[in-house]
């Protein structure tokens, strides 16, 4: 459905693509994630036809984006970052507007905006300004003018961004539900948003492509949790949790203590984020593992618990975005 | 042209249900009758008294102060057109839909120019009305002037929309647009003193020349059309390459 063959983009002396290529197939929620500055904004505006890349082609829906050909500009719904809109404008003058550019008739601009306010549960603001809706009401009007002409292609610019806690659930769930339906490339720096509703996640960093796959076994093949529950010595009892910290984080491979937490009896809770063994299959074999147990009995405290707390996505993307600073 | 209506729908609306536009429109209107009856055309060679001093059952001050009443008059209806487009960033979205930059354009042209149309109206007529009761007024002249008018002020706008295009910021668009058409209509001014041949040039590039010196006296010349018509598709063409060449930038 999205065919991208060696996008190059340049902006100055500023290499914002560096032959990007990738194919997204029909009817899948992809993820597009990168740092502020990685090219994600830049793809999707080669993608939607806003922007002509230096190099490279691509293709959507079918057709093949250029300015002089509009063919591919019809079958792509777009919600631009910071969601753009007409605020003078009332939502439902605001959508037969658009769908009237989309060169629908008068009875088919009625059925169409009625379709889309149902869809992204706008009605009992379709009388109103756009200007005077709250952000996430004004993020779904944009959505739903994304959705006018029934487009194959959903491109979505961070599209919950600056969002209440209860709008991003709502939009998440909403871009799930049209993933059903649609092939939506999403770009988002929230990445439980991605594991929430992406089946593939692309990651671009510095103008370059630098993973593609499923999330979770990206996640897994990077990073992940592990959970420490020890009993320290009777000496021990009145030692800092900076102390206990620092000892687990020397064992090669911890990354960072996530969490903490004192319990009675001597006991600690911690988990840890720790880097995976490059090429591990199992979280067994893991050696961080071992060397976490040796430091903990090392010190002669009792291990009680030491086991897995699924992966960690956060970790494989900073891990995977690690270079962004060779650009500055 | 796909798209071409609803966006020049859009765009006239906006303006109609813009507060700010329709109190320009207001001013325009008071301060060309205010000029007509009471000061008259005090400026440049052609000096004419006020209405009620002169007592002459004419338009001919109206139509003296238009070009320089659209210095600020036409700017300040397009200076939103494209700078606000860009600073709001729904050129974004306006780009990614399947419209031409020709056809966004053209609509917008057209929006201005009609709003414009029926300001000239509004303006106009009542002092033509007032003028008929009081006197023989030739109609011939009157909307003869007022087609020359509209086609300076489709102009006008065509230049004034390729500038906002070129800013971000509505007030920039508004000075450099007020800036040059202040300048066509002062360059009607400076002809007296320049050289002969230098003169015949700047006459030409003239508003005068092309409206108050025809169309405005109830003559209608073709090459005003061509004037006009020139500067018309120039802005629009103009535009049209500045908007496109953003899918370059």
């Amino acid at each position: 459905m999205i065919h991208a063959h060696g996008l190059f983009k340049r902006y100055g002396e500023l290499v914002a693509l560096d032959h990007v290529s990738f194919d997204v197939e029909r009817g899948s929620v992809v993820g597009f994630l990168g740092p502020n500055g990685a090219g994600k904004s830049t793809t999707m505006k080669i993608l939607t036809g806003t922007l002509v890349p230096d190099g490279g082609s691509c293709e959507v829906a079918g057709h093949a984006v250029s300015p002089s050909d509009p063919g591919s500009r019809r079958r792509v719904g777009y919600l631009p970052e910071s969601t753009p809109l007409y605020t003078a404008m009332r939502v439902d003058r605001y959508l037969d507007f658009v769908a009237g550019v989309l060169g629908a008739s008068r009875t088919e601009r009625k059925r169409e905006v009625g379709r889309v306010i149902d869809a992204c549960r706008i009605g009992k603001h379709a009388g109103r300004p756009i200007g005077a809706l709250s952000k996430g009401y004004r993020q779904r009007v944009g959505l739903a003018q994304a959705l006018l002409g029934d487009p194959d292609v959903l491109i979505l610019d961070e599209p919950t961004s600056g969002l209440d806690p209860r709008e991003v659930v709502r939009m998440r769930a909403l871009v799930r539900e049209l993933g059903e339906e649609k092939t939506i490339l999403l770009s988002t720096h929230i990445l439980s948003e991605i594991e929430a509703t992406a089946s593939r996640v692309i990651i671009i960093a510095g103008g370059k492509l630098v993973a593609d796959g499923d999330p979770h076994a990206m996640a897994q093949s990077r990073a992940a949790r592990l959970v420490v529950v020890m009993r320290l010595g009777v000496e021990d009892l009145d030692l800092e949790r900076a102390h206990i910290e620092d000892e687990l984080m020397g064992a090669h491979g911890v990354q960072e203590v996530l969490h903490f937490e004192v319990k009675p009896g001597g006991i600690r809770r911690c988990v840890l984020r720790v880097e995976r063994a490059p090429g591990s299959e199992s979280l067994q074999g893991e050696p961080v593992a071992e060397l976490v147990t040796r430091r903990v009995t090392g010190r002669g405290w009792h291990l009680s618990e030491l086991s897995w707390d699924g992966v960690d996505f956060e970790a494989a993307f900073l891990a995977l975005t690690d270079f962004e600073g060779e650009r500055s | 042209m796909r798209g071409l209506l609803p966006v020049f729908r859009r765009e006239f609306g906006a303006r109609i249900d813009a507060p700010s536009a329709l109190v320009v429109t207001l001013v325009f209107a008071l301060v060309g009758q205010g000029l007509f009856f009471f000061l008259g055309h005090p400026i440049g060679d052609l000096r004419l008294p006020g209405f009620w001093a002169g007592q002459a059952a004419t338009l001919q001050v109206i139509f003296a102060w238009i070009p320089l009443l659209f210095v600020g008059f036409v700017p300040a209806l397009t200076m939103g057109a494209w700078a606000e487009e860009r600073s709001a960033g729904t050129e974004e979205l306006l780009l990614s839909w399947p419209l031409s930059g020709l056809a966004a354009s053209l609509a917008k042209f057209l929006a201005v120019w009609l709003f414009l149309g029926v300001a000239l109206l509004i303006t106009i007529l009542p002092l033509a009305f007032v003028v008929s009761g009081l006197g023989d007024l030739d109609w011939g002249v009157v909307w003869c002037g007022l087609f020359g008018a509209f086609l300076l002020g489709g102009a006008c706008s065509a230049v004034s929309l390729l500038l906002s295009a070129l800013f971000r910021e509505q007030l920039a668009a508004f000075l450099a647009s007020a800036l040059l058409l202040g300048l066509l209509w002062a360059s009607g001014l400076l002809v007296g003193s320049l050289p002969a041949s230098l003169a015949e040039i700047v006459f030409y590039a003239s508003p005068y020349a092309h409206f108050f010196d025809s169309a405005a006296r109830g003559v209608f010349d073709a090459r005003d059309l061509v004037y006009h018509g020139s500067l018309i598709v120039a802005g629009i063409v103009g535009t049209t390459l500045l908007v496109e060449g953003r899918r370059w930038r």
